[in-house]
């Protein structure tokens, strides 16, 4: 399936709207609506899978354009099952443009991407950030379902701070490989990989660290919360861990439960 | 036509600070993950695939820069700097370059490390390599290779002050290597004149994880060595 969707939010006032939203199968964007999303000044838009995604061959594309000081939340509804296709389809891709403005925010949380076996599937993930712009990206990877070997992945994260074209982070992870899983340099056996990139205010001084997880300050702002688990629970665990660990995440946190 | 700086800087004899970084190797034995040869070979062989491919391009593409009249030295900084998310990782990467460029300056004085220096005096260790293999006349696999091979000869070296293992065995792990080798050098070196936000940027999330606990460890508790 060849898609293309498309989201643009602005601030009006206090609040976030959203000007645009064009979607389509596979991937449908439903945003939120009624009172709870009416009182609070982030827009929410959940991203529904609305037809078996990916598939060998499918191409996904997702743009997102958040106006200078809007606050948009991308949430996903449920994990994602990265599948083969039929026979010569080759792999499936899935590539997200985050074009976020000045003084604007966007959370880009999907649920965890599980890479069957005989999977090829392709993620790309680039972020450009304007002046004080935040920035929250959640990333899980589950190798295989319970018992299957893993299918491969690819996937590459660019984050670059437009103002002084600086890039903050470059990564690409990759599954699939018995060898490169076992070693103790990469997953030391487990099957499940979390990141979290948070540029959002403050970044702690040093690194922290727990038992699989730790937070490091990247070299220019932002910071990279990174877990492995042998389930998806125990690397969000340690994700969480990670996150409630940086400043400036921690300050929004306190800030929003407030009545 | 070997480059005498790529074997010289590849050299454990040379006082570059290099005998004081373990590459992950302490903090992985203390937690059960090294404990023998065949283990130390399946972590050696990830860190090459995946920090030492990274190091090795950026040396590769920093050899293809040396030779350059405007070198742009900050931008693959900043980008190896973006590759490198664990601060401890980027600390002990600078470490070895600053400690290796104090040596590199009385052997091959050059503009070119001038220019490298006056970016950052702290420059990264991949970077040097670079620039020095590059000044000695040497080509991009030859930086490549040299970061490659001192990305596992290293930690390698820890693990048989670590764990007690038997050089002759560990030595025979290294050669075991070969075809990773030379495919992380060959992959470098094809991407060395690529530009600098297209280099190879694979990630470790375990060694990236434990080169931050190994910091706190350090601190703590007796380690021996600084990463």
């Amino acid at each position: 399936m060849l898609a293309r969707a498309r989201i643009v939010v602005e601030r009006r006032g206090a609040r976030t709207v959203v000007r645009e939203l064009r979607s389509q199968p596979p991937l449908t964007l439903l945003p939120q609506r009624g009172a709870v999303a009416s009182r609070s000044p982030a827009a929410t838009v959940h991203m529904l899978s609305s037809a078996t995604t990916p598939l060998g061959g499918d191409d996904v594309g997702l743009e997102v354009v958040v106006g200078p000081g809007a606050h948009l939340v991308l949430t996903g509804v449920a994990a994602t099952l990265a599948l083969p296709g039929q026979g010569t389809s080759g792999p499936s891709r899935l590539v997200v443009r985050l074009t976020v403005g000045d003084g604007a925010a966007v959370q880009y949380l999907p649920e965890p991407t599980v890479v069957t076996r005989r999977a090829d599937h392709r993620g790309e993930l680039h972020a450009e950030l304007g002046a004080g712009a935040r920035l929250r990206c959640r990333e899980v990877l589950v190798a295989g379902r319970t018992a299957e070997p893993s299918g491969r992945y690819l996937g590459l994260t660019r984050v670059v701070d437009t103002a002084t074209g600086r890039p903050l982070l470059v990564q690409e992870q990759e599954l699939g490989d018995p060898t490169l899983h076992a070693s103790g340099a990469h997953l030391a056996g487990r099957r499940v990989l979390g990141t979290e990139v948070l540029v959002w205010g403050e970044d702690p001084p040093t690194g922290l660290a727990g038992e699989w997880w730790s937070l490091s300050p990247l070299a220019g702002r932002g910071s990279l919360a990174t877990a492995v688990g042998t389930d998806a629970v125990t690397a969000g665990r340690g994700l969480a861990h990670a996150i409630a660990g940086h400043p400036g995440w921690a300050a929004t946190t306190l800030t929003s439960a407030a009545p | 036509m070997a480059s005498l700086a790529a074997l010289t800087l590849a050299d454990a004899r040379f006082p570059g600070g290099g005998h004081v970084h373990s590459g992950g190797v302490e903090e992985a034995a203390a937690r059960g993950l090294i404990t023998g040869v065949p283990d130390l070979g399946s972590f050696l062989s990830g860190r090459l695939r995946t920090t030492g491919l990274v190091g090795a391009a950026f040396a590769a593409a920093a050899v293809v820069a040396a030779a350059r009249p405007d070198a742009g030295w900050a931008v693959l900084d900043g980008e190896l700097d973006a590759r490198t998310p664990a601060a401890a990782q980027r600390d002990a990467s600078r470490a070895q370059g600053r400690a290796a460029l104090r040596a590199a300056r009385l052997s091959w004085p050059s503009p070119v490390l001038d220019a490298l220096c006056a970016v950052t005096p702290r420059p990264h260790h991949a970077l040097l390599v670079g620039a020095v293999v590059g000044i000695d006349g040497g080509s991009p696999a030859e930086a490549a290779r040299c970061l490659a091979y001192l990305a596992v000869s290293g930690p390698a070296s820890a693990a048989v002050r670590l764990l007690g293992l038997d050089p002759l065995a560990v030595n025979a792990a290294i050669v075991a290597l070969r075809p990773a080798l030379d495919a992380v050098v060959a992959q470098a070196a094809q991407a060395a004149a690529l530009s600098p936000d297209r280099l190879p940027a694979p990630g470790a999330p375990v060694l990236d994880l434990m080169a931050q606990a190994h910091v706190h460890h350090h601190r703590e508790q007796v380690r021996l060595f600084v990463s």
